[in-house]
């Protein structure tokens, strides 16, 4: 036999067992809805969900024992704000207390009796803030809020006292050193912004496991011996053959799903975009590959359809803070950040943040490109190990299924003779 | 007297069951467990330390290096690289070397000495929301700090007092009082949702796993065979042992977080079991509910697996539920974790009265009597379906 033969007969072989995963995924509910709805639906949940990208009108009760002009400014400044709103004006600190309690307001401000008495006899005024410190988010609008306020009354108060000239003097005596603040990447801070393309990777990676682990599933169900791949089918005797014919059959859809993922849904929730296509493309095929090598050596693991849920659902929260877009990188213990090389998310959403949402381009990310390529080739190399593992494994209890329907017959023929 | 009898039965039948398949133990404990060390020891210390930051010090002089060298005694931040010019820094950025950087440009001294009021900017990156933040506070501490230093000076040399200083430098002070929670610490913050959401995670594939695969293995009949055919025996015989190894799990970790980690809470001890108890009971009743609702073990996993995952945005914790959109407000009530949440920073974290959160305990106790609208459908299917791969 030529050689070209024998690639041709197992290029066919590719194409055949192509055909009977894709019957296979298109038939099957199960693994319909973590293939199609899932990619296509959660996405827009929870874009959905973080649409508002930001923390306004936090509601804030107000204490004031001092009810002076200054103290009256104080709240009023508060309240202009975009990011406070006053909601209630209590009589004293536990009425205050009692609204928390009821989540009517997430904080108090305090302002003492001699706020303004003090200010007026140059010593410090003081205002307490309490937060409710069960939201982060609320904690910071809080705190700032009244951080600005207290800043913005106090240069007026400078600049009363020190009895300059003119405002250039007034401005220069009040911030000699001028400074300015600037959020780039995600000017406005969003969360959305933030958690999404990291969570957009994640989904990514987790549906293709779980739809390739439920699939390995059924086919080990569906099989009369419990064996991965069918014994005796001479198309399925190359590990090879399977690996790249079911590969093929989840690129093709993911080549899809994929570019729903990364270019659909953040054009159509506007969120920082600015990849070119080229850069995507690049980072994305080594992430996808990775993916579904990653999720066919997973899917071996499995014994039962389901178990692969079990295994792979509650692993996606864990994975998520591994890419260390929720926690700094740099203070993820040396321990986990091992843990972390395991799986191709935490490459895939590092690149993906950093191309996406920080304009690098493919230099600037050149190690986790690497390593992506490096997931795809080892895992691809395990992928088919494992499937030259199950097709041994098959054999083994093809034979010894066979051994013991031979042992019956010869049992239930000596019992005729006898 | 019988139906105690045959609940004992089935319970034993259960633990055998438990046993025997290993996705049990490592679901009900290993999994949950480690979850909890995971998120327990990933953010040891509260805060996030030493994140790298750059400099851009065009100016170079002893101003804005003492300035720099303040800056770097920080303990969030540390000065791990230095730039020619802001776009090397901005470069280093997208890199991922430094999540932000301060930038002195030339002349700032001079300018500083004569009183020109020269500017300064700090930049910081948003993809990473935490250091962000958090860089922003240290950052924007040292730029005030170098403007305070200036006035102060002058005013020292002019005879005032400290005080007087103090005073003129901020004449209103915001005195912050941080409750329940002073070091701002992220681990007691996330930490206590995202563990018993994951354990409700748990808590919802593994009840709806064990009652289809009774389907799956064909052993269906039998079951509610040792039950005489009343499925509200045969679910509690069943589900009985597993409640009792949630609430062990549940509580070891309230036990392991709260007093050997010492997390805040101001609730009383009794709060933690009661929540506890809830915390479990309405997540198998979501997870029976999720069955009976879909009686094949894949869509019910399916439907648990998904509403577990969204249950983790929904609860509010991360970006709060107030400023989501109305119908998504409306929604969350839907979530057990939710309820939880509320439960928990009501009574627990800010330890005011339960009366506080009765709705979102009746809730909880809702979602415990939703089996209640499904057993029909859950004994129809369990003496009638057959289970297709």
């Amino acid at each position: 036999m030529s050689i070209f033969h024998k690639i041709y007969e197992d290029l066919q072989h590719v194409c055949y067992i192509w055909r009977r995963e894709m019957q296979q995924v298109v038939k099957d509910e199960g693994i319909l809805i973590f293939f199609l709805v899932v990619p296509i639906a959660y996405p827009l949940l929870y874009s959905w969900i973080y649409n508002n990208e930001t923390v306004h009108e936090v509601p804030v009760c107000v204490v004031d024992m001092s009810n002076t002009g200054l103290s009256r400014e104080f709240v009023h400044k508060c309240d202009a704000s975009p990011d406070v709103r006053i909601a209630y004006y209590a009589q004293d600190l536990d009425e205050g207390i009692s609204l928390v309690s009821r989540q009517l307001v997430k904080g108090i401000y305090f302002i003492p009796p001699d706020f303004e008495t003090n200010i007026l006899r140059m010593k410090q005024g003081v205002i307490s803030v309490y937060c409710d410190m069960s939201l982060m988010l609320t904690y910071k609008a809080i705190y700032q809020t009244s951080m600005l306020v207290s800043m913005d009354m106090g240069k007026a108060i400078q600049t009363k006292l020190s009895g300059l000239y003119t405002s250039r003097e007034e401005a220069i005596s009040t911030k000699p050193l001028e400074y300015e603040d600037v959020p780039i990447f995600n000017p406005k801070g969003g969360y959305g912004s933030f958690v999404l393309p990291a969570v957009l990777m994640l989904i990514l990676q987790q549906t293709l496991v779980l739809g390739i682990g439920l699939s390995a599933g059924t086919a080990r169900e569906e099989n009369p011996l419990g064996a991965l791949v069918p014994v005796g089918d001479k198309r399925y005797e190359s590990s090879f053959a399977i690996v790249l014919g079911k590969a093929l059959v989840y690129f093709m859809i993911y080549a899809v799903m994929g570019a729903w993922l990364v270019a659909g849904v953040p054009r159509l929730f506007h969120f920082p975009q600015l990849a070119t296509w080229q850069s995507l493309l690049t980072i994305m095929l080594p992430y996808t590959l990775a993916c579904i090598f990653f999720g066919i050596v997973v899917s071996c693991l499995v014994k039962y359809r389901e178990n692969v849920m079990l295994i792979m659902v509650f692993a996606s929260v864990p994975m998520l803070f591994l890419t260390g877009i929720s926690w700094p990188q740099n203070n993820i213990p040396g321990w986990l950040q091992g843990v972390s090389w395991i799986f191709p998310s935490t490459f895939g959403a590092r690149a993906y943040v950093r191309v996406n949402s920080m304009g690098a381009t493919l230099h600037d990310v050149l190690t986790e490109y690497r390593i992506l390529w490096i997931h795809a080739g080892a895992y691809f190399l395990l992928a088919v190990a494992v499937y030259r593992y199950q097709i041994l494994r098959g054999r083994h209890y093809a034979k010894e299924r066979l051994m013991f329907l031979k042992r019956n017959k010869e049992a239930r023929q000596e019992e005729g003779v006898g | 007297m019988k139906h105690l009898r045959q609940i004992y039965h089935i319970m034993l039948r259960e633990l055998s069951i438990l046993r025997n398949n290993y996705i049990y133990p490592f679901c009900m404990v290993v999994f949950p467990l480690g979850v909890m060390i995971f998120f327990t020891s990933l953010m040891e210390d509260g805060l996030p330390t030493e994140m790298p930051i750059g400099i851009v010090d065009v100016d170079n002089t002893t101003t804005t290096r003492a300035l720099i060298r303040r800056l770097d005694a920080f303990q969030m931040s540390r000065i791990t690289h230095s730039y020619a010019s802001v776009a090397e820094a901005r470069k280093a950025i997208q890199n991922n070397e430094i999540y932000g950087f301060l930038y002195f440009p030339k002349g700032t001294t001079e300018k500083l000495l004569a009183s020109r009021q020269p500017k300064i900017s700090y930049y910081y990156s948003y993809t990473t929301l935490a250091a962000g933040a958090l860089l922003m506070r240290d950052l924007k501490t040292i730029s005030t700090l170098g403007s305070a230093a200036v006035g102060q000076a002058t005013m020292r040399a002019k005879g005032f007092t400290p005080e007087q200083i103090q005073t003129f430098l901020q004449p209103i002070k915001i005195d912050l009082h941080q409750i329940a929670n002073p070091w701002t610490s992220y681990n007691s913050y996330l930490s206590t949702m995202i563990v018993p959401g994951m354990m409700m995670l748990f808590i919802f594939l593994i009840t709806a796993y064990s009652l289809g695969t009774e389907l799956k293995f064909n052993s269906s009949k039998q079951w509610l065979e040792m039950a005489d055919n009343n499925i509200t025996v045969a679910l509690i015989g069943k589900l009985l042992p597993q409640t009792i190894i949630w609430l062990a799990v549940v509580y070891s970790y309230q036990y392991y977080v709260f007093f050997h980690l010492g997390f805040p809470h101001l609730g009383s001890p009794w709060m933690l079991v009661l929540l506890g108890l809830m915390q479990v009971l309405a997540s198998q009743g979501f997870g029976v509910f999720a069955f009976g609702l879909l009686p094949s073990l894949r869509m019910s996993m399916s439907v648990c697996s998904l509403w577990a995952v969204l249950s983790i945005s929904m609860a509010g914790s991360a970006f709060p539920v107030m400023d989501m959109d109305r119908p998504l407000q409306s929604l969350s009530w839907l979530f057990p974790l939710r309820h939880y949440y509320m439960i928990y920073q009501t009574c627990v974290f800010n330890g005011f009265p339960l009366i506080e959160s009765w709705f979102h305990f009746a809730a909880l106790a809702g979602f415990l009597l939703l089996p209640w609208m499904v057993v029909k459908k859950i004994k129809n299917a369990m003496l009638t379906y057959v289970y297709i791969p």
